[in-house]
């Protein structure tokens, strides 16, 4: 399993920008939220795709069942 | 990728700590340090005053008297102390106009602002055992750098 990382960029303005990658679901607010208690003030947080995925991996088995009776 | 989040950096620091962060920026511009002070000169160029956003030194026993004096060519920057306690920047010249005074004292106060930022979280994560993976500066001056937690 791929270990969180952070990709922070400063600009040369200083203003900060951080990617939390590795942490799918809220577990990426709670890595962004330590960044931003070292910087200073948010201006905008947004989740990406894999904010959704889910934690756990789930496994789908699917059968056709054919109801032609014969 | 999770969350991407834009965050301004919130500049409290105490005189040394701001010191350090105006050195490491004047040097990657092309200043130097002056040791005197700028008093005379003042009064016969051009002058324009800013401040570092968000900023505050705290106070120290030294006081408000502390001055960090940068030159590159004619141009001067001077960074002190106001009364609310934000950090100034004075930018000097004769041959500028006053928004290219302007312009660079924007530009020098951006690059304060990302050396504070830089060196705070480089102390924060290792204070947290993370790893600085990757670290570099882009064609944009702006710094890169990737952690592993």
């Amino acid at each position: 399993m791929q270990r969180p990382e952070f990709d922070i960029q400063i600009s040369k303005t200083g203003r900060v920008t951080v990617e939390v990658k590795g942490a799918p679901g809220p577990r990426c607010y709670e890595l962004a939220d330590l960044i931003k208690e070292i910087i200073g003030r948010e201006e905008e947080r947004r989740p990406t795709v894999e904010y959704y995925a889910p934690d756990s991996k789930v496994r789908i088995d699917a059968k056709v069942r054919d109801s032609s009776g014969g | 990728m999770s969350a991407v989040c834009i965050l301004t950096p919130i500049v409290v620091a105490s005189w040394p700590v701001l010191a350090s962060a105006i050195f490491g920026a004047a040097t990657s511009m092309g200043f130097t340090v002056r040791a005197e002070s700028l008093h005379q000169e003042k009064r016969r160029k051009r002058q324009v005053e800013t401040d570092i956003p968000n900023s505050e030194v705290v106070a120290d026993a030294l006081g408000r008297g502390e001055r960090i004096v940068v030159q590159r060519g004619e141009v001067t920057v001077e960074f002190g102390r106001d009364e609310r306690g934000a950090c100034t920047v004075c930018v000097t010249g004769d041959q500028l106009s006053e928004r290219e005074l302007r312009k660079i004292g924007e530009d020098v106060a951006g690059r304060v602002v990302q050396q504070f930022a830089y060196h705070k979280l480089m102390t924060e994560l290792k204070k947290r055992n993370y790893t600085v993976v990757e670290e570099q500066v882009l064609e944009d001056q702006s710094v890169h750098l990737r952690v592993r937690l």
